[in-house]
């Protein structure tokens, strides 16, 4: 069935339709989660919250966008205010000015970092140390743009910043993240 | 003239532009010195694979976690 039909039938409460589009978006918003908290109980939390905000506010769901954006919206929103609620995280902070995160030294091999491999525990756990070292928003900018694909524009509206945040954001976090990588990968 | 650019000036645009529109005429300066530079390729080529594990990194979502997705939103089928 046509997403638009599943969405007017959701609309008038059909659990046949909720379920189905739970269905579509489950894996996505789950993955989404992951990779925002690095934490697989945390995702699966989160994950049930963004379907029950759907279902409560879906009739507030114009259209404008797509479900999927819409969702990956209220996933984001989850996402950072369950980082706010818990104490004693701390994340670098990161500034323009800062030469060390531009660092011109190289110092690791990378073509030896097996970043063809999917199922590397080792390099899965750099990636999830590096990445929990940012604050949820630049993180958040990070996954929607780069990862998931999501255009600049697209990206500020999911994470409701301007475009000019969202390419600080972005490029701050990508100099960041290779620097870990860069370290982590000493030659 | 244009001004010839360092570096760490590549290496910051790289950062902010990566996959972005490229025409103005400091981007073609900085084409101009990617070609050029071995050191500002191997980072380009190395915030491209930070990009690339991270899209590599995914996670399946186990069916005890879809059948408890389903019971609290009280979605199951009878």
């Amino acid at each position: 069935m046509e997403e638009n039909e599943l969405i007017k039938r959701a609309k008038t409460g059909d659990r046949k339709a909720l379920a189905e589009l739970v269905g579509r978006y489950e894996q996505t918003i789950y993955n989404f989660a992951f990779k925002i908290c690095r934490h697989t109980d945390k995702a699966e939390h989160i994950m049930q919250e963004t379907f029950y905000s759907m279902i409560k506010s879906l009739h507030q769901f114009d259209g404008k966008s797509k479900l999927s954006t819409w969702l990956y919206r209220i996933v984001s929103n989850h996402c950072l205010m369950l980082a706010r609620k818990q104490k004693g995280n701390s994340f670098v902070s990161l500034n323009d000015d800062d030469e060390s995160l531009y660092t011109e030294r190289y110092t690791a091999d990378w073509s030896s970092i097996p970043y063809k491999e999917t199922e590397n525990e080792e390099l899965k756990k750099i990636l999830d140390d590096s990445i929990q070292k940012l604050a949820p928003d630049y993180r958040s900018v990070f996954l929607l743009r780069d990862v998931e694909g999501f255009s600049t524009e697209e990206t500020a509206k999911i994470t409701e910043l301007s475009i000019p945040a969202v390419k600080s954001r972005l490029h701050r976090a990508r100099a960041f993240l290779r620097k870990e990588l860069d370290k982590a990968f000493l030659k | 003239m244009i001004e010839k650019v360092t570096c760490k000036e590549v290496m910051q645009h790289i950062c902010e532009n990566l996959g972005e529109q490229l025409n103005s005429e400091k981007c073609a300066e900085i084409k101009n010195h990617l070609e050029n530079c071995t050191h500002c390729k191997e980072y380009f080529k190395s915030v491209e694979i930070t990009i690339e594990c991270f899209k590599k990194y995914n996670v399946e979502l186990p069916k005890d976690a879809h059948r408890r997705l389903m019971d609290f939103l009280n979605l199951n089928e009878e």
